[in-house]
């Protein structure tokens, strides 16, 4: 096997082995939340495949988070007899394709600059069609979403509490390793030419037009997958999920931890995790701390965390050789 | 008899603006030749090359690759037709090794020989095409220079990786615009003699701009003369030459 995925696999298993570990040490709340970071980790890894993997901007991921967390809501509650992993198929392939429906309009019209305004403002429709739409609880949302059972004939599984959570560990983990997959394969690498040079791609013989689709296309599977699994998480779907300020919140986690690395969106997210937690109880205070330190990285250390850290295990090691 | 032309272009018309560049060019390429096109700065040679090579679409005109109509295929149609092409500065992927540019364009011919799904995951590249890049890179003298980034490599490694990168696509007819250009002239000779070893080992039809005249004439088996947007000559090298017409607007003082 390949060293660099045999590495990879066994970081993903230690992080994952971390995650897995809260519920023994923390209380309920801070177990909910670690939930919510293990996906958001999925959510920012799949913004960050566009952005650094395809030098594509997207200002409306929600729209994504949205359509698979909707997809779970309706299913659960309005057929529950359709299998969970079934359902969570369904869900991440709503996002596929509104990710095809949009972009095969969009980068044909536009790039750059314009391509994401354009995100933002397809987002932003998402997010109206959602509140104006009796079948999906308009401005109220769908509540009372189950947690969900999994098996085959009668050997059956409750996912319930921390078994959810176990589940999201594990069904996260194994999301991130595809994502990295994905990022490393020959696929990968063309879009990582697109991305430096695309002219020359296209000199190449590269559609480069159907390749960008393609990653718009896998990278809203994989927000919308982060998005289903975290319907049943938080029993709630409000139309808060499809609104633009939630797009902004991978690209958050993706500066804060660093763009340039593939795990840095997912440090972004556990920090921003942290400091949510840390200043919970400090009403508007934690907004600002965090647009400040935000500020402060982006400003001072454009690597973001991760590439400050490689950068000082770099200069060690010369220090020490 | 001769055989049927590799590229033709036929009443080729390209403006920008109100400013045209190229009147009505004719240009027919045969199989196995060396074309190249000279002609003072402005003359509308990169236009031509842009027109041909699908960059930009032409205005009027028709052409057309072994017989097949090109005129309105966008480049990587083209390309995929078999026209390989390198731009007058090198256009690499600059944060990649040369290694992985060459993997890239590799894999690229790969998938487009195999149809895309197959490839989609694969992990590391396949043996073969390992063998295939390493084969190119020792060819254009690029062994050396495959582990550094292609940003930081010398000009000239620069410019012999973005033609490995055109001939990894198996091109039949391969466009180099200026590619002695920034060049010493120790490097232009060595250059022409890698240009000519490659073009008769892929047996490869050749589209050349250039403005070193011993380039020139080191490589051409046919001159076109371009001078504002129009062709004042295209023959033989010696014949163009001596040519009256382009000794005044072009080679001028001698």
């Amino acid at each position: 096997m390949n060293r660099d995925l045999a590495k990879t696999m066994a970081l993903a298993g230690l992080g994952g082995a971390a995650f897995l570990c809260v519920p023994l040490v923390a209380n309920s709340g801070v177990v909910f939340l670690a939930g919510l970071v293990a996906i958001n980790i999925v959510f920012a890894l799949s913004w960050n495949l566009l952005f650094a993997g395809a030098g594509l901007l997207s200002f409306g991921h929600s729209m994504f988070l949205a359509a698979g967390a909707y997809t779970m809501a309706k299913f659960s509650l309005s057929a529950p007899e359709v299998p969970f992993l079934l359902t969570l198929v369904l869900a991440a392939l709503s996002g596929g394709v509104l990710a095809w429906v949009f972009g095969f309009v969009a980068l044909r019209r536009a790039s750059g600059t314009y391509f994401a305004i354009l995100t933002l403002a397809f987002s932003a429709l998402v997010h109206i069609v959602i509140t104006k739409t009796d079948a999906l609880g308009r401005a109220d949302g769908l509540v009372g979403i189950r947690r969900p059972e999994i098996g085959v004939g009668s050997l059956r599984l409750s996912l319930d509490g921390d078994m959810y959570y176990v589940f999201i560990v594990l069904s996260m983990t194994l999301a991130a390793l595809a994502l990295w997959c994905f990022t490393h394969s020959p696929t990968g690498r063309l879009l990582q030419a697109i991305k430096q040079d695309r002219l020359r791609t296209s000199f190449l013989g590269a559609n480069v037009r159907r390749w960008q689709l393609l990653a718009f296309c896998v990278s809203g599977v994989f927000a919308a997958l982060a998005g289903a699994v975290m319907a049943p998480w938080s029993q709630i779907v409000s139309p808060e999920i499809a609104h633009w300020s939630m797009s902004t919140m991978p690209i958050l986690y993706a500066l804060l931890g660093g763009t340039s690395r593939f795990w840095g969106p997912a440090l972004g997210a556990i920090l921003f995790g942290m400091l949510d937690y840390g200043t919970r109880n400090m009403l508007g205070l934690a907004d600002m701390t965090s647009g400040i330190l935000l500020l402060v990285v982006v400003l001072a250390v454009p690597g973001g965390i991760l590439g400050l850290l490689l950068r000082v295990g770099r200069t060690r090691e010369e220090a020490k050789g | 008899m001769t055989d049927a032309p590799i590229l033709e272009a036929k009443a080729l018309c390209k403006s920008y603006g109100l400013v045209q560049v190229l009147h009505d060019v004719e240009l027919s390429i045969a199989p196995g030749e060396s074309r190249v096109v000279i002609g003072p700065n402005g003359a509308g040679k990169t236009t031509l090359f842009k027109c041909l090579s699908g960059e930009v679409p032409s205005d009027k005109g028709v052409i057309s690759l072994e017989g097949r109509e090109i005129t309105g295929l966008r480049g990587w149609r083209r390309v995929q037709m078999g026209i390989g092409r390198t731009f007058q500065v090198a256009r690499i992927f600059p944060e990649m090794t040369a290694r992985e540019n060459m993997t890239v364009a590799v894999e690229m011919r790969d998938r487009l020989a195999r149809g895309t799904a197959r490839r989609l995951f694969s992990l590391a590249p396949a043996a073969e095409l390992r063998a295939e890049v390493d084969e190119l890179m020792s060819e254009l003298d690029l062994a050396a220079a495959a582990d550094r980034p292609a940003r930081i490599l010398a000009h000239g490694d620069k410019k012999r990786l973005e033609l490995a990168m055109s001939l990894a696509l198996r091109p039949t007819l391969v466009m180099l615009d200026e590619p002695t250009a920034g060049m010493s002239p120790a490097d232009r000779a060595d250059a022409v003699a890698m240009i000519a070893r490659l073009r008769d080992t892929h047996g490869l039809t050749l589209l050349l701009t250039e403005h070193d005249m011993e380039v020139v004439f080191g490589l051409a088996t046919r001159l076109t003369v371009l001078h504002q947007g129009r062709i004042i000559a295209d023959g033989a090298p010696a014949d163009v030459r001596a040519d009256p017409n382009v000794r005044e607007v072009y080679l001028g003082h001698d």
